[in-house]
């Protein structure tokens, strides 16, 4: 009896410690919105064509989505990587397409790309007092012009084709189990090297401490100019990752692409209860955020409802998830200060 | 002398060089002819269409705030006016009040959720951007089955606000100047601009010595959302017609406009003339590549550089500003020691 009452003791307080983290109402959302269109979308949805669908969008928004919310949390924001995303693509596409030469040429340079593009903002951002959203806005145009004006001098068009050999082919652009994008098993990788660095190396202390007050934190001792060039340079990478993944896949390689990156894992970061202002935001708040805005987005399709609507409900959750963060947190100051 | 360096110090100073450079780089290196380009309606045509939204958003960023909701009141105006008075063929001024009406609410509901929460503008009106998009999507369809309604706009309406001076030069290009000038009337020369600047200075100080700083913040999202719905109406009855078009890159023209125009995005520093030739300038970049020998697809990576350059300069001319300032106070001090 005293035994079962303690556990069910633990385990109230465990949840209830749980509900006040600030990645539960994210959790909780996500539930609500994937039941929500489970029953509207019916056997189709809750089956593998349903689950397909939002996680091969769910991995390519996530992939850009966890080091974009790691700056949001050092008090940043990165802009580019929706240029980032078809400069890569078209590296790829010119140097092993265009130029016949082996995949991995092209994978390494569109790689280095994405992690120069990230050093330049890093170093930008960290030399001057300008905001780091108008030096990315900067940075993203520049990288735009580079790209269109690079394809069409080498290529000739704004599109260009490739085609992977079988072993980029299954480690990039294979599809499992015919629908499943093997994107989403590197999103998983991406997720649990994040979680490490993030939430049990220093470094995510640090990046904690540079969204809180990046004075102090210099005065503490931490790298602060490194560390804010490494996390450019991250979020550089998984932007020209993604590119990477999208061209093997795809096999061509747009001008165009990636714009929508933008808005979209911005919102995903904000829906998974990362604070705009920096300091406060978990992995796995991203990570549900992700999977709610990729739901909304592709369970729509399968609820019958006007595909319109979707942006509506997504506007909609955003504003919901920031305005419940902000009451939360104004719950949370008032309790801590009650107390004291 | 004395006339140059206060002007250097203005906050239109780096948007003037930018005109200058951007103009010289083209002459240069793009063989263009000058009196070619001047005459020429492509870039006014784009600049008038971009400073009328520049400017408030312009205003709100002094603020301290940002907005880029406007990407979705664009179409959102041109839908409501050709839905309202050319699918329903109620009068022309019944789509024009109900598409600046839509324009005052979601302005409205943006300073509301802007002045009642801590969440960054940046990020409310992403979430408002999101559902107006959507909004006007789903209504168009809804209402009139198709992505893109017809209007026949009466004479004098197409006269206001859709004429073809001389049938290149939009009449939209009038309006912006009009604008433009009351609108640094209002800010450079009464109380309200005053308190636009003592918002984005510091908000606590400013709502301590009286100012009202919530009903300001309000009054400007309504002023930048109502003026991209007014260009959506112009559009509207210009062409005959309003499309479904998710243009996000009027957000980020806006912004570098007036980034360029030496407005602050912190707050608290910038002028209205600055942001019309910030405007001016990115309109001569973006458009004026088409008078060149460059390769137009070079034309965002000028954008990119002239950007940063511009900003860059703008930090070093606000530090020889203010430490000409200081200069000028020790001078001051040392004539009085004298």
């Amino acid at each position: 009896m005293s035994t079962d009452s303690i556990a069910s003791g633990g385990i109230a307080a465990r949840i209830a410690g749980f509900v006040r983290r600030p990645e539960a109402g994210t959790l909780a959302g996500l539930i609500i919105v994937y039941v929500v269109f489970a029953v509207l979308g019916g056997g189709l949805f809750i089956g593998a064509p349903g689950w397909s669908s939002f996680l091969n969008m769910a991995a390519e928004v996530g992939i850009i989505a966890l080091p974009v919310g790691l700056l949001m949390i050092a008090g940043e924001l990165d802009i580019s990587v929706g240029a980032v995303l078809p400069a890569a693509s078209l590296t790829v596409a010119i140097i092993s397409g265009h130029y016949d030469l082996p995949v991995y040429y092209g994978v390494a340079a569109a790689l280095a790309v994405g992690l120069m593009v990230g050093a330049i903002n890093g170093f930008l951002v960290t030399r001057t007092t300008i905001p780091s959203l108008i030096i990315t806005i900067g940075t993203m145009f520049g990288t735009m012009g580079l790209t269109l004006g690079f394809t069409v001098m080498i290529a000739g068009s704004t599109g260009v084709f490739m085609t992977p050999d079988d072993i980029s082919r299954a480690l990039l652009g294979q599809f499992v189990g015919g629908m499943f994008r093997v994107t989403i098993f590197w999103w998983v990788a991406f997720v649990v090297g994040t979680f490490y660095l993030l939430h049990i190396s220093r470094w995510g202390n640090w990046v904690f401490a540079l969204g809180g007050d990046r004075e102090s934190a210099r005065n503490a001792g931490i790298p602060t100019r490194r560390l804010t060039i490494g996390l450019y340079m991250y979020s550089g990478f998984a932007a020209a990752f993604v590119g990477v993944s999208q061209v093997i896949t795809f096999q061509s390689a747009q001008v165009a692409a990636g714009q929508s990156f933008i808005f979209n894992s911005i919102m995903c970061v904000v829906i998974g209860g990362v604070l705009l202002t920096g300091g406060a935001g978990t992995v796995f708040g991203i990570v549900f955020g992700t999977l709610t805005f990729a739901i909304v987005n592709q369970g729509i399709f399968f609820s019958g409802i006007d595909p319109n609507f979707g942006s509506i409900i997504i506007g909609t959750l955003l504003l919901a998830a920031v305005l419940s963060n902000d009451s939360f947190r104004q719950m949370a100051l008032s309790y801590a200060s009650k107390k004291s | 002398m004395i006339n140059i360096r206060v002007l250097l110090h203005s906050p239109a100073a780096a948007s003037i060089l930018s005109l200058i450079g951007t103009l010289v780089f083209y002459v240069v290196f793009g063989g263009v002819e000058l009196g070619q380009l001047v005459g020429a309606a492509s870039w006014l045509n784009f600049a008038a269409n971009l400073g009328i939204v520049a400017i408030p958003v312009g205003l709100l960023m002094i603020a301290g705030e940002l907005d880029i909701s406007i990407g979705a009141m664009i179409p959102a105006g041109a839908m409501a006016t050709a839905i309202i008075s050319g699918y329903y063929e109620l009068p022309i001024i019944f789509g024009i009040l109900g598409a600046l009406s839509i324009g005052v609410i979601v302005g409205f509901i943006n300073g509301m959720l802007a002045i009642r929460t801590t969440v960054p503008s940046l990020i409310i009106t992403l979430g408002t951007l999101v559902v107006m998009q959507g909004v006007v999507l789903s209504a168009s369809k809804l209402l009139t089955g198709e992505a893109s309604v017809a209007l026949l706009a009466p004479d004098w309406a197409k006269f206001l606000f859709g004429q073809l001076i001389g049938a290149s030069h939009q009449v939209i290009i009038i309006w912006w100047v009009a604008i433009t000038v009351v609108l640094a009337f209002v800010v450079h020369l009464t109380r309200f601009g005053n308190w636009i600047f003592a918002m984005g200075g510091d908000r606590e100080s400013a709502r301590n010595t009286g100012i009202p700083v919530d009903r300001m913040t309000i009054y400007l999202f309504i002023l930048s959302a109502t003026s991209a719905s007014f260009v959506g109406v112009c559009q509207a009855i210009l062409f005959n017609s309003a499309q479904v078009s998710g243009g996000m890159n009027i957000i980020f023209n806006v912004i570098v406009s007036v980034v360029v125009g030496g407005v602050l995005l912190t707050g608290g520093f910038g002028s209205v003339i600055g942001i019309f030739m910030g405007t001016l300038t990115f309109a001569i970049v973006n458009q004026g590549i088409y008078f060149t020998q460059i390769d137009r697809n070079w034309s965002s990576l000028i954008v990119g550089v002239m950007l940063l350059l511009a900003v860059l300069m703008n930090e070093s001319f606000r530090k020889m500003a203010l430490n000409y300032v200081g200069l000028k106070r020790t001078k001051t001090k040392a004539v009085e020691n004298e």
